[in-house]
């Protein structure tokens, strides 16, 4: 019971929120969202101190089941834990925007859904077979569906809200199919059946499973719906790229990896999908302008690391960073959503506001350091971890993700001096200085700073042990050499993120080639051209259904009124015309016969003879015959 | 004699209405709902005292009626039937309650409405195959009139067009009917013996004919690809309660009628021709869910959302059908999961259906790119909407999801590539729904929408009804999988 409370304390605390919202006021929502958060902590530490697992029967076949695992146990502090200061950020940064009681209503909204949105997760994070899973894993797309859309006056929000939600969604059609997979070998939907599952079944139900992970985790070829979701509010973003949607299909490769990776092809395949999306999304971020667009294609390009690391054999190597990346990047986007409301947009081109906000500047550029991959944050000795798994692979393999981590302190420099940093001398920033931000931002900010110089500590053996241990996953072992040569590719990115955005710099006009990148590739126009192939047929197929499915039914009762017609004209006619002659027929042989009855002998003597003849002359032809 | 009570109280009721005149609106509209409300009661009270692990059919009733014909008034339910006729009862409450323009002849309406509630509920209820032919053919009755005398646009001619369409259908079916009643060594109507007796196993070419006709009749009324033209047309030129009642209850005759006599009747013949039903279905589904997608007209779009949703169930009961498999669970499965989309659909598609009204009623437009907006000016109509938006396209914890996911999993064991083209449908279905709530509540309101109303209570009340079992169903599928799986596990030879 605990468990389950543990994901529907936040929803139902959600429809609290969201009922109450308008009359509480700000601080009640806040209140009311963060206790409401605690109270999921408190869940979890309750949870496991009772260890139990707990089961829920909707039917003889389907039983829903939850169960903390090793790897949920993290997962399952970590996502309130992020969220919670998103959540005051929110509740701070979106209400007060026009200070009016309308945007109290709608904050109530957002509060409320991003709430409910931690709910989801737990539930998807304590799943313990895949018919609770997807039904998490399908919440969570619906509340990101709503949190995206959450804007919905702009006509290009809730069509790129619904972009993600069908990008997402193609992919949870991989868990119908596993969990169908599952229940033929098995009769049941557990993960524990499916890891005595043989044979085909078990391929079906594995290439499902990715299919599904590799959606929410935006890796190629669905990296480009992570574009079309920036259209949400910031906070949403952070949520969405640190702890719920997108982390939700690295957690389900590491809470399963035991049993994907008995099939041959998991490995190899899971590996070429992250390194690929790595690389192109390390690029993707390395060209982009937009500063939220940047930041979703380094989660992409992170997240393909992290898939490496279970492909590789080290789920625990990805759970590390997973953290570590939770809390740089949720950092990196509040801090981002600062800059957009002192300018008024996310073109990187017009910010360098670290004159303007040094206090937010500072938070960014250790966010920055983290994601650059910079001794001695958290995030440094997770990405190595990351490296030294690969190598476990083959020395290629660490010597092909290195250059990664380049791309990635080349765009991290790249979006810290762009935003925060000092701007070109002489300018004094002609545009209004909006206000800055409020006391519970600055410290929602500071708290997701302070995780992640915290993770430091990782460095000591004496916590990385521990939590490994707690994790019951093995830690790979590091190279020395492979570390310097991966802080040399680090020195090199930010070098050269230092040296193309100093600041006496004009921007040069991007080529074509950097805006195609930019784009991921034409990715999202490619998306756009599956849907618009998909609506075009349909609209075809729609007036195909009027105009010839339809038709047949109208030919035929085309026929049956000519039918009708006809027998009212030319059938009524011969009907009645038929007996009529025959009527007419009869009283002309009636009138000819009694022509006959003359009343004089010699005429009747004369018939008598012809008559005769006639007998006679039958007689001889039959006689003949 | 509870399920007799429940078949008689609204023609009682639509007797009152019809004959004493002088009802005001409010009045007659009470009437209904007295007689549509006390039916349901005792269909609830039914329920109650089902017992899970008794016999397949309970409640029964039995009256001589023409000894030598086999012919008797024989009523009496199983888990499967008692669900559905819940459901339709449920449906005809909200339906007769919820505001409509009834221009000037409430008493009319309402006569119609409850009449049409009693024919439905006979069709589930009855054991008697001839009583089922003469129930199916009344609800005809009822539903011609009241899309024809409270309809709109080109209302006679959808009303025609349904009745010629879904009669020809009930033709078919009648001679399969006879076809099956003949081919008993002592002929009866009573569906307890045929079930039993399975007369046509093994009879070959005359046993497909009499399933080709009876499934074609069937599939006529459900509707299943290409035999649905006559649907579209008649949703949008009804009354919105009727549509709901249309899409929530008269569909459901087709394929309950699937289930109670191609699939029981005759189970080793529907098993030879699972696939084929099958592969139909399949088409249904992904065809449904396009040209819905294709679609501009608010109602329309809902219309043939109803040709994929009733795929899935016709989906189902193939599976469930088919003898590919010796596990009897995964069949079971199947025909459980069929069932409850029909619980689901009605429940759903009526509010969709009701929320079309809704429009027509404050625009009289049905044209989705006159819309956008309106989530600030109606918020309860948006919140109700993107709810039962969300339950069709088979969002968890809503009723669709139990319905389809069982489906689903029941037709991977059987017909894996089946189950992998079929769930494309429900991206699809995502699609056409997300885009509908994009173009009628979100970005810019039109001027001419600024005087556009929110729901009234009535309204409201009813849709939040409805909602509530949408989400106990998502939320709580037990209570109704006990029943269905209670004769869902006799039917497929489990227990």
């Amino acid at each position: 019971m605990t468990l389950w409370a543990v994901s529907l304390v936040p929803l139902l605390l959600a429809a609290v929120v969201y009922l109450l919202g308008r009359r509480l006021g700000r601080a009640g929502l806040v209140l009311l969202a963060v206790s409401g958060l605690m109270m999921v902590l408190v869940m979890v530490g309750l949870a496991e101190a009772l260890g139990v697992s707990s089961h829920y029967v909707w039917s003889e076949a389907m039983t829903l089941g939850l169960a903390m695992s090793p790897a949920g146990r993290v997962a399952a502090v970590l996502v309130p834990l992020v969220a919670l200061p998103i959540v005051i950020y929110a509740s701070y940064h979106d209400l007060t925007r026009h200070g009016d009681s309308v945007r109290v209503g709608s904050g109530a909204r957002l509060l409320a859904m991003l709430v409910a949105f931690v709910g989801a997760m737990e539930l998807l994070v304590l799943a313990n077979d895949l018919l609770t899973l997807l039904i998490a894993w399908e919440l969570i797309g619906a509340c990101s569906w709503a949190l995206i859309s959450h804007r919905w006056g702009e006509p290009h929000v809730p069509r790129d809200a619904t972009t993600a939600f069908l990008v997402t969604r193609f992919g949870d059609l991989g868990l119908y199919i596993a969990a169908g997979a599952v229940f033929a070998g098995s009769g049941g939907f557990g993960y524990d059946d499916l890891a005595q599952l043989q044979g085909g079944l078990k391929h079906v139900a594995v290439a499902g499973i990715l299919l599904a992970a590799a959606a929410k985790s935006a890796q190629l070829p669905f990296s480009a719906w992570l574009f079309a979701a920036m259209s949400g509010p910031v906070p949403v973003s952070a949520l969405l790229h640190a702890a719920t949607l997108v982390s939700a299909g690295l957690y389900l490769l590491v809470r399963l990896e035991p049993t994907l990776s008995a099939v041959a092809w998991f490995a190899p395949v899971t590996i070429a999908i992250g390194l690929v999306t790595a690389f192109a999304g390390s690029i993707a971020a390395a060209c982009q302008w937009h500063a939220k667009k940047l930041l979703a294609a380094s989660t992409s390009a992170q997240y393909g690391l992290m898939w490496i690391a279970v492909g590789a054999g080290y789920p625990g190597a990805a759970m590390m960073y997973f953290i570590a990346h939770a809390f740089m990047k949720a950092g990196l986007f509040l801090s981002a959503g600062e800059a957009e409301r002192q300018v008024g947009t996310f073109d990187l081109a017009r910010m360098r506001l670290g004159r303007l906000l040094p206090g937010v500047a500072v938070m960014a550029l250790l966010s920055s350091l983290a994601l650059a991959g910079i001794d001695p944050l958290g995030a440094a000795w997770a990405k190595e971890q990351i490296i030294a798994a690969a190598s476990d692979v083959g020395t290629w393999l660490a010597l092909l993700i290195i250059p990664v981590g380049g791309l990635s302190a080349f765009y991290a420099t790249r979006f810290q001096r762009l935003s925060y940093g000092r701007p070109p001398r002489g300018d004094r920033h002609g545009l209004p200085k909006g206000p800055g931000p409020s006391r519970p931002e600055d410290w929602a900010l500071r708290a997701l700073v302070a995780g992640t110089v915290l993770l430091s500590l990782l460095w000591f053996p004496a916590v990385h042990q521990p939590l490994m241990a707690m994790l019951e996953m093995r830690a790979p072992s590091s190279h020395v050499w492979m570390h310097l040569v991966s802080l040399a590719f680090i020195a090199a990115g930010v070098v050269a993120g230092l040296w193309l955005t100093r600041p006496e710099r004009r921007v040069p006009p991007t080529t074509q080639w950097q805006r195609l990148a930019a784009q991921w590739y034409g990715l999202p126009v490619a998306t756009q051209a599956i849907a618009s192939a998909a609506l075009a047929c349909s609209r075809g197929l729609a007036r195909i259904d009027d105009e010839v499915v339809d038709a047949g039914l109208r030919a035929t009762a085309r026929v049956g009124t000519w039918l009708a017609r006809f027998n009212a004209t030319r059938g009524e006619f011969i009907g009645d015309s038929l007996p009529g002659a025959l009527a007419r027929l009869s009283e002309r042989g009636g009138h000819w016969a009694r022509q006959a009855q003359s009343g004089q002998t010699h005429h009747y003597y004369t018939g008598i003879a012809a008559g005769c003849v006639l007998i006679l002359l039958l007689l001889w032809i039959g006689a003949l015959l | 004699m509870i399920l007799t009570l429940a078949l008689v109280i609204p023609w009682l009721g639509a007797l009152a209405l019809a004959l004493l005149p002088g009802w005001t609106q409010s009045q007659a509209r009470w009437v209904a709902v007295g007689s549509a409300g006390l039916s349901l009661l005792a269909l609830v009270f039914a329920w109650t005292g089902f017992n899970p692990a008794g016999p397949l059919f309970q409640h029964i009733d039995e009256v001589r009626w023409v000894p030598s014909l086999g012919v008797a008034y024989r009523v009496g339910a199983d888990g499967i039937a008692l669900a559905v006729a819940t459901m339709s009862a449920v449906l005809f409450v909200a339906a007769i309650l919820y505001p409509v323009d009834t221009r000037g002849q409430p008493r009319q309406y309402y006569a119609w409405l409850v009449f049409l509630q009693g024919a439905s509920l006979g069709v589930f209820l009855t054991l008697d195959l001839l009583l089922f032919y003469v129930f199916f053919d009344l609800t005809l009755v009822g539903m011609f009139f009241l899309i024809g005398r409270w309809g709109h646009g080109e209302a006679q001619t959808a009303a025609l067009k349904f009745f010629l369409y879904t009669f020809a259908g009930s033709l078919l079916m009648l001679l399969g009917i006879i076809g099956l009643y003949l081919s008993l060594e002592t002929p009866t109507f009573d569906m307890r013996v045929l079930i039993a007796e399975q007369p046509l196993a093994g009879t070959g070419a005359y046993a497909g004919l009499v399933f080709l006709a009876l499934m074609l009749g069937l599939a006529i009324k459900t509707p299943l690809v290409p035999l649905h033209t006559w649907l579209p047309q008649a949703h949008v030129d009804a009354p919105g309660p009727a549509s709901a009642v249309l899409a929530g209850v008269l569909l459901k005759l087709g394929t309950f009628g699937m289930i109670r006599l191609p699939f029981a009747m005759m189970a080793e013949t529907f098993a030879r021709y699972a696939l084929p039903v099958a592969i139909i279905a399949l088409v249904a589904i992904l065809y449904g869910a396009l040209v819905a997608l294709g679609q501009s007209n608010l109602k329309r779009r809902i219309a043939y959302t109803s040709i994929n949703h009733m795929g899935y169930t016709v989906l189902g009961i193939a599976v469930a059908a088919a003898l590919v498999t010796d596990n009897p669970m995964v069949r079971q499965l199947a025909l459980t999961g069929a069932t409850v989309e029909m619980v689901a659909h009605g429940l759903i598609t009526g509010a969709l259906f009701l929320i079309s009204g809704s429009f027509w009623q404050r625009t009289g437009d049905y044209a989705l790119d006159n819309y956008g907006g309106l989530a600030y000016q109606a918020p309860l109509l948006t919140g109700f909407t993107v709810l039962a938006s969300f339950a069709s396209l088979g969002m968890p914890g809503l009723a669709g999801f139990v319905a389809e996911f069982q489906i689903f999993t029941g037709t991977f064991a059987v017909y894996p590539w089946l189950a992998v083209l079929g769930v494309v449908g429900i991206l699809i279905t995502a699609a056409l729904f997300l885009d509908m709530l994009r173009r009628l509540f979100f970005g810019h309101l039109p001027t001419h929408l600024g005087q556009f109303s929110e729901l009234s209570r009535t309204e409201w009340s009813v849709l939040g009804g409805l909602s509530l079992g949408i989400v106990i169903i998502g939320v709580y599928p037990r209570f109704l999988l006990t029943l269905i799986d209670a004769s869902s596990a006799i039917l497929v030879g489990g227990r």
